[in-house]
């Protein structure tokens, strides 16, 4: 019985908590995207990819680990600018705004992985991992990397809490997302706000990409990975609220985790989906309320 | 209309009488194969190996003075697609012998398509034991060493190298990886090994860290997986990063660790063991001379796909040659017990499933590279005969 709550019971739990904490590094840009824009960015998950094959260009020419986790976030800022400003301001103020945005931002994350796909190749690519080694907690094995990336992608969630709901900056977002014309009124530049938020969200994808690109290797397709879960993760939270995302994605990676020991891993899926259809029949605004109306 | 349908029927019948006129019409034979898509590898190999093969023998003037012509259609690695650029191959332009199919979906479906049209085929690619076993075809041949046969030689290598070793088996959950896994516990029982359990991953999975804890809890000595592509990236690297992969031999399926993900994977594939029908490493003379010649003619290595593939044409050359025909029936009974000689060694068609029996090699990586460590011959590999149909 211990030796099963130690060997099996919770490795499992600690390895979900790591894969908890990447899937809410990819929902976190996505759930402030929708809180703020009310857009549903399609390519989220190939913004999550370009960070990854970036870092991955960058590392061949010798830059080290450390320095790509801020430059790769900084070189996709501007990116996410111009595809704001450049396509999806252009469709925003349209009748259906929902289907209009969610087609461009699906048309171009089709694009992006594709130019990935004709500039890489597409096979799969393998970053050495940072920190090597493993570390036992009361006999229990988890790499310092996954440990590091617990803690770093930690860190990476309160900070933009922080940001978000500490800051002027924060304020003129929440401000913005509450009631656009109010704050265009009282003097928010709400043009520019919505365009370094999504640039803001992207990054974030970004990042996740350089650091969970060692964990889970790089390829043109990669960005479909997490974004079913992320998005199962800002519904069951509650579209735009970041400390939703937060409870939604350490507890439905949990609930993965732990199912996977008791049933086949293939159901685990189902169960979280159906977890996600109980969610909006019962409570379609989801665990929390939405950006800057909480 | 009228008039179009009176031209083709001329047109036709000139053909025919064109046909007739010629001195030595040539052996026609169809390759649907993967040409573009996620096997347009496989089908590259293919189409490379028969191509050089068929030089050969045209050059050396032909099957019994009739000059071999190949004809390519891309079957996507579709069932559905291969069905029908094979119907077109065997009615429109008439092919006498069809081969190339990869998946083994593929080549079932054609197998079916080829006894309603009293025509042959052979793959050289496909793993699948049932294509040779439960649902084998009297018009279907296969030159390339099956799922069970490369299973059977890494069991006989495993009993020799870790007698009585304890083996956790972790695999796709699909067809393919559920029955790779069966038959290589059934070997591991076999040869006295010791199972402990399985675990069925589902396919394109982005962590396999949440399986570690049954795997350390079992204290496995041998690691069994049939995963492919991406995912052996996947499953390989986070096993060395749980640090898992001390004091663990790590086996797998022929198509786990490729030209393909090999660098990816980089060192945590070192000592990975596979059982293959080919390796570039066979150091005999009829191999170096195949190797140099692909080599020359595609500036690239041969991989098992290309060597079976060139294989092919020679064992039909002496099928046609011994029936002195290329009717169906007549070629059917020359392959069956035909032996004849390959880079990779003699091989022989069993009759009694139209499997072919061959050296089997056992190689492991080492440097990035894989290195024959051990064969099995081919009775030992080939298993019993479970073709009931004819």
């Amino acid at each position: 019985m211990l030796e099963y709550a130690q060997f099996v019971l919770a490795p499992q739990i600690v390895t979900g908590l790591a894969l908890g904490v990447a899937v809410i590094l990819v929902a976190l840009g996505l759930t402030i995207i929708f809180g703020l824009l009310d857009v549903i960015n399609m390519s989220h998950g190939e913004f999550y990819a370009l960070g990854a094959f970036i870092a991955l260009a960058l590392g061949q020419v010798g830059l080290p680990f450390w320095l790509l986790l801020v430059a790769v976030p900084v070189l996709i800022l501007p990116i996410g600018y111009a595809v704001e400003r450049g396509l999806i301001q252009r469709v925003f103020h349209s009748e259906d705004r929902h289907v209009t945005t969610l087609l461009l931002t699906f048309g171009f994350g089709l694009v992006l992985e594709d130019a990935l796909r004709l500039t890489f190749g597409p096979n799969p690519f393998k970053p050495e991992t940072p920190i090597r080694g493993t570390i036992e907690i009361l006999g229990t094995y988890l790499p310092l990397y996954r440990l590091f990336m617990i803690v770093v992608g930690g860190l990476i969630i309160a900070g933009t809490a922080l940001v978000v709901y500490r800051t002027r900056l924060g304020a003129m977002v929440r401000a913005a997302a509450f009631d656009r014309n109010m704050a265009a009124s009282l003097g928010v530049p709400v043009e520019r706000v919505y365009a370094g938020a999504f640039a803001f969200g992207v990054a974030l994808a970004g990042l996740a990409g350089v650091l969970l690109a060692p964990i889970y290797s790089v390829f043109p397709t990669m960005g479909r990975d997490f974004i079913l879960m992320a998005f199962t993760v800002i519904i069951v939270g509650g579209m735009g609220s970041i400390g939703g995302a937060v409870i939604a994605g350490l507890f439905l990676t949990q609930v993965q985790a732990i199912a996977s020991l008791y049933i086949s891993p293939v159901w685990t899926d189902p169960i979280v989906f159906a977890i996600m259809v109980l969610m909006l029949m019962v409570r379609p605004q989801g665990l929390r309320g939405r950006l800057g109306h909480a | 209309m009228k008039s179009l349908r009176t031209s083709l029927a001329t047109l036709s019948l000139a053909a025919l009488l064109g046909g007739g006129a010629m001195a030595a019409e040539p052996i026609k034979i169809g390759v649907v194969t993967p040409l573009s898509g996620t096997y347009a590898g496989i089908g590259q190999q293919v189409r490379w190996g028969l191509e050089l093969a068929t030089r050969e023998v045209n050059a050396a003037g032909g099957i019994d003075g009739r000059q071999i012509e190949l004809i390519f259609e891309d079957e996507e690695a579709n069932p559905a697609v291969a069905v029908q650029k094979a119907e077109k191959l065997f009615q429109v332009s008439k092919v006498d012998f069809l081969t190339g199919t990869v998946n083994s979906g593929s080549t079932l479906a054609v197998g079916q398509l080829a006894e309603r049209s009293g025509k042959l085929i052979a793959t050289t690619v496909s793993f699948a034991d049932s294509i040779t076993g439960d649902k084998c075809s009297p018009n279907v041949f296969r030159v390339n060493a099956k799922a069970g046969q490369q299973s059977a030689a890494l069991a006989a290598w495993l009993s020799k190298e870790k007698p009585q070793a304890k083996v956790f088996y972790l695999g796709p959950d699909y067809e393919m990886g559920r029955s790779t896994v069966a038959a290589f516990k059934s070997n591991v029982d076999r040869v006295g090994g010791q199972s402990l359990g399985e675990v069925f991953a589902p396919l394109d999975s982005k962590d396999y860290t949440q399986y570690f804890g049954q795997l350390r809890a079992s204290r496995p000595q041998v690691l069994y997986t049939s995963v492919a592509g991406n995912d052996t990236v996947r499953l390989f690297t986070q096993l060395d990063e749980f640090g898992l992969l001390n004091n663990l031999t790590l086996l797998g399926a022929s198509g786990t660790v490729t030209a393909q993900n090999i660098t990816a994977i980089g060192k945590a594939a070192e000592g990975f063991v596979t059982g293959v029908g080919y390796s570039a490493e066979i150091d005999t003379p009829a191999n170096k001379k195949f190797l140099a010649a692909f080599r020359a003619a595609n500036k690239a290595d041969p991989d098992l796909y290309g060597a079976d593939s060139y294989g092919l044409i020679f064992a039909y050359k002496a099928a046609v040659e011994r029936a002195k025909s290329t009717d169906a029936d007549k070629v059917r009974e020359a392959l069956r017990g035909l032996k004849w000689s390959t880079p990779q060694g003699e091989k022989t068609i069993r009759a009694g499933d139209h499997q072919a029996e061959q050296i089997m090699y056992v190689v492991r990586v080492s440097d990035g590279k894989f290195k024959i460590v051990g064969q099995v011959d081919g009775p030992a590999a080939i298993g019993p005969d479970a073709c009931t149909r004819f």
